[in-house]
């Protein structure tokens, strides 16, 4: 009896012991397939699943600063948007240039631009006499390869509300009750509520990120890029009525994004978040109240990021976008223009700007060196890292793929899944005020996640291989679908 | 939402690490190893970072990223094997001598 008990004792004791040491594998082996399945699922593409603003569930009001992470260090001055923003610049030059009379066939404001920035001179005209006519040619020899991910952008943009051709004091106010919009404005009961109803309103018509802020008139330019109902010759004057900004966007999807340069295309986003700036507009024009939408990337009359950057969307990186903490670099944004008066949204300040200092990654894998590996600069009476938009410009459209290259959006430690991994990567680095987690994760970033030398981006033509930062996905590999010779 | 990414997913691997302290409370008794509260906090701890180590491997081969994981692996099982190591002799494990169960 007393044997037989201890039998059962025994078996017990070894029962238990075996029950752990298999949980112990069946644990393991189960985190390890947790893990394959956070890493592969497409819940984890950010942002792309909400139409209710709870796409990510990354508390940002405990990151709340007074200040945008932005430094203001002089007298700002604003952009003239002719000259100083690329597409209008090159466009205005394409069209002028004469090669006989040199600087003289531009006009004034143009000659005024190049004679102070002959760098930018150098590189525009490198653009019209060497890359353009090359990259009709090589389009002949290499474009196959593309085909999917071009008919996959264009079906992307297919869909984009037409631009504006009226001043904002014409186009931004309700047209009256022959169109149902009231005349009057609606008497909304609180600002506070009004902010609310303006996000919900947004999340609903499909933006993942939301934000609202005074508008910075610093951030208006100086001139108008492309008319839109405005005269390029005259100064703009920032109407009165211009008085919030209402930050939207969306995701570019994610696995073409991560195989830029050529794979991704800005358009899928742009289009999307163009199409909610529309929809909102005429919601808020609905209300009584006046509203412009201001969409890259192509008709805007204000620079976008530091916008987003004061209605507490996210901080601006080394590679000029603005990081946010739940899509990283992956958020192309629209603005809407209003003076419904709405509650206004924090900065916040998760701890880029540490980071940026020593990571420098995006500078690294830049095609065109356009990104700086050293400190910041004084731009406009602001301090922010210089980018070199015309050598950015010129690689654009020195390769193939997709027009644009976003490769410093793709390779950013902050643009990675929504999965556990990631997330607590951020919430370590955001909360860490001694800056050590920032570089030791810099660092793993450097050494686990390997990229082709920036080279190898370029096309064969220019001693590149055509790389991309990751394999595209499958639906966009041409050569399985069409019989075609690449 | 698929199953190892679920609430009951981690119920399950819940019952799991009880099982598995249950086993080790068993083993230990029979070894007549101490085991005060702070033994089972660093036992802890560690069975937490071999669960990291796992599930990273495993989301970087999710994520298709393998050099990551076959990179970070190495470097995060390598810690792990040394303080299992390095555990084992401070916390006792092989040190005393077998207690034979009555
Ligand atoms: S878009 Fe490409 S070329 Fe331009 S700054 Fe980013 S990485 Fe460099
Ligand atoms: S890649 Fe690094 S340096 Fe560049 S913007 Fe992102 S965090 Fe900053």
């Amino acid at each position: 009896m007393e044997k037989s008990e201890d039998w059962r004792k025994l078996s017990r004791r070894q029962f238990l012991k075996a029950s752990g040491a298999a949980s112990a594998v069946m644990g393991s082996a189960g985190l390890g397939v947790f893990g394959y399945q956070a890493g592969k699922d497409s819940f984890s593409y950010t942002g792309c699943e909400s139409f209710q603003g709870q796409a990510e569930n990354f508390n940002r009001q405990r990151f709340a600063a007074d200040h945008a992470t932005y430094e203001k260090v002089g007298v700002a001055s604003r952009v003239d948007a002719r000259t100083e923003v690329i597409f209008s610049r090159v466009s205005s030059l394409m069209r002028q240039w004469d090669e006989e009379k040199g600087l003289d066939s531009l006009d004034k404001g143009l000659q005024a631009y190049y004679k102070k920035h002959p760098y930018d001179l150098k590189e525009d005209l490198h653009a019209r006499k060497k890359i353009f006519p090359k990259r009709q040619k090589d389009e002949i020899k290499y474009k196959k390869k593309f085909v999917l991910a071009k008919a996959w952008s264009n079906a992307m943009s297919a869909v984009w509300p037409p631009g504006i051709r009226e001043t904002p004091e014409r186009y931004d106010f309700p047209r009256g009750e022959q169109y149902g919009e009231p005349v009057e404005p609606l008497k909304m009961k609180s600002p506070e509520k009004t902010s609310q109803l303006i996000k919900q309103i947004s999340y609903q018509l499909g933006s993942t990120l939301v934000g609202i802020t005074k508008l910075n008139p610093d951030w208006v330019y100086s001139y108008p890029m492309w008319g839109r109902g405005l005269n390029p010759e005259l100064p703009l004057e920032i109407p009165g009525h211009w008085e919030y900004a209402i930050v939207i966007g969306t995701p570019m999807s994610w696995d073409p994004m991560y195989a830029n340069p050529n794979y991704g295309t800005s358009f899928d986003a742009y289009a999307k978040s163009r199409i909610i700036a529309y929809r909102l507009i005429k919601f808020i024009r609905q209300l009584g109240y006046p509203a412009r939408p201001h969409t890259p990337g192509v008709e805007y009359d204000l620079m976008v990021p530091p916008i987003a950057i004061d209605a507490g969307l996210g901080e601006q990186g080394r590679h000029g976008v603005m990081i946010t903490p739940e899509l990283g670099s992956n958020f192309r944004p629209a603005v809407v223009t209003t003076n419904i008066p709405m509650k206004t949204d924090k900065p916040i300040d998760f701890g880029v700007q540490d980071f940026c200092k020593t990571c420098r990654i995006c500078a690294k894998n830049c095609p065109s060196r356009a990104i700086p590996m050293g400190d910041k600069e004084v731009v406009r009476g602001y301090r922010r890292y210089k980018i070199n938009s015309s050598r950015c410009y010129n690689f654009w459209y020195s390769n193939l793929g997709n027009i644009g290259c976003r490769l410093c959006v793709t390779v950013c430690p902050y643009t990675r899944k929504s999965n556990w991994l990631h997330r607590t990567a951020l919430e370590v680095t955001a909360n860490d005020p001694s800056g050590m987690s920032q570089r030791i994760l810099s660092k793993m970033q450097k050494s686990f996640y390997p990229a082709p030398h920036p080279q190898e981006y370029y096309i064969p033509s220019m001693g590149g291989k055509n790389e991309s930062y990751r394999e595209p996905p499958w639906w966009l590999q041409t050569e399985d679908f069409i019989d075609i010779d690449i | 939402m698929q199953f190892f990414t679920s609430g009951f997913f981690w119920f399950i691997e819940g019952i799991f690490l009880c099982l598995i302290i249950i086993g080790l409370k068993y083993w230990t008794e029979e070894r007549n190893i101490p085991m005060p509260f702070w033994k089972w906090l660093v036992i802890l701890i560690w069975i937490l970072y071999s669960g990291f180590t796992i599930a990273f491997i495993g989301t970087c081969l999710g994520e298709n990223e393998p050099a990551a994981a076959l990179k970070g692996g190495m470097l995060f099982s390598l810690i792990a094997i040394v303080s299992a190591y390095g555990l084992s002799r401070l916390l006792g494990f092989f040190r005393l001598t077998r207690h034979q169960p009555k």
